[in-house]
């Protein structure tokens, strides 16, 4: 009965008797495409505010730091 | 049998009510229709103001035309949600910051909390037609991000939406102006997280002085609305949520008067809700905001106040 589980495991994966090479890769680009997301997440996480200030003090007319960190 | 004055462009099959109004529709121009999501637009702003709790203070510093910080400070009690019929409310105190920056061709938005909490929103005119749009709130928590991108097309009379979202959302829409007061659109949408998929009808009919629509989902979910506009100064709304799933009926009818100094909005429930929301412009640049909820069902009352700072 266990051995049965465990083929029924590995068929859902792979949907039927598929080779393990597709699996590998299918697998590979999930994990792959997990990790780009996680780092794209942090990423704009930190950085979105920060960009947005580069952007705008880089914009006609520009404006200086003393304008940006007083609080008038 | 062209008994008015001829048209300029091939004449269209005038319907049969227009013998009394002397103007032929052009069906080849008509205008661009409202954006789906924006369907109950106005019924939204005039029954749907954002009421608050506790104090609010904005302050808003513009640097440049495009470039402007801000600074919020919010303290009053959060309601945290609970198994119980009774809400729980915790007192709070946060401090957002955020930076915006406003182009014709590009806008970004964006909010920090100080629980480290982010919300992001982005618009980019890739072209003169299709505008992306792209919407985030991001956490330091595990699995409670969010994230949203649109595409959205304009055409001469009919926009699509395109939307792709964390959780394999998928969703697109499309809204067509049939007369020049009507417009019929439909969307679908897909989750994967939930296995989930829709599909919803919306349609619009606006004329100068009223905005009817409508708007049905296999969720369950049937909104009609009606928005009457009195006068300059004065409007009235009022709205019909119902659910055929859950039978889950909400009816609320509200005024909106804006005048010169202030614009005052007011609207009671089929819940035993009533609320009204005041913002009156004290100065150039300085706003005072008076908000109140009164839930006579849950008994829950809220009252808010604030000040916004900055244009």
């Amino acid at each position: 009965m266990s051995s049965k589980v465990v083929l029924k495991g590995k068929g859902k994966s792979t949907k039927g008797s598929k080779p393990s090479v597709d699996n590998s890769t299918s697998k590979l680009f999930k994990e792959w495409s997990t990790w780009t997301i996680k780092k794209a997440k942090v990423i704009t996480h930190y950085g979105f505010i920060p960009l947005i200030i580069v952007i705008g003090m880089n914009s006609d007319p520009k404006p200086s730091i003393s304008q940006l960190l007083s609080p008038v | 049998m062209a008994t008015l004055v001829p048209p300029p462009t091939t004449p269209p099959p005038a319907p049969a009510a227009e013998a009394v109004k002397p103007e032929k529709v052009d069906y080849m121009d008509l205008p661009c229709p409202i954006p789906y999501e924006e369907i109950h637009r106005e019924a939204m702003m005039s029954l749907k103001p954002d009421h608050f709790e506790g104090m609010r203070v904005d302050f808003t510093k513009g640097l440049n035309q495009k470039f402007s910080l801000s600074h919020s400070i919010v303290m009053g009690p959060m309601e945290v949600p609970s198994q119980s019929a009774e809400t729980i409310k915790i007192p709070t105190a946060n401090y957002e910051f955020g930076a915006n920056f406003i182009d014709p061709k590009l806008m970004l938005f964006g909010r920090v909390y100080t629980d480290g909490r982010l919300s992001a929103r982005v618009k980019c005119d890739l072209s003169e037609n299709l505008i992306m749009k792209a919407n985030a709130q991001l956490t330091n928590e595990p699995h409670m991000s969010h994230g949203m991108f649109n595409f959205d097309y304009k055409g001469t009379d009919y926009r699509t939406q395109f939307q792709l979202g964390n959780g394999n959302l998928l969703g697109a829409s499309y809204i067509q102006s049939v007369t020049p007061h009507l417009s019929l659109g439909g969307e679908v949408f897909w989750t994967g997280q939930h296995r989930k998929s829709g599909i919803g009808y919306a349609a619009r009919y606006n004329t100068d002085k009223m905005v009817a629509s409508g708007q049905i989902a296999n969720t369950g979910m049937v909104a009609l609305s009606y928005v009457q506009k009195v006068s300059e100064k004065v409007s009235l709304a009022s709205d019909l949520m119902y659910n055929y799933m859950s039978r889950d009926v909400t009816a609320s009818f509200g005024y909106d008067y804006i005048l010169r100094q202030c614009r005052l909005r007011g609207k009671i429930d089929s819940n035993g809700c009533t609320s009204a929301f005041l913002e009156e412009r004290l100065n150039m640049g300085l706003n005072f905001l008076l908000s109140a909820e009164i839930d006579h069902k849950k008994k829950d009352y809220k009252f808010g106040f604030g000040l916004t700072v900055g244009e």
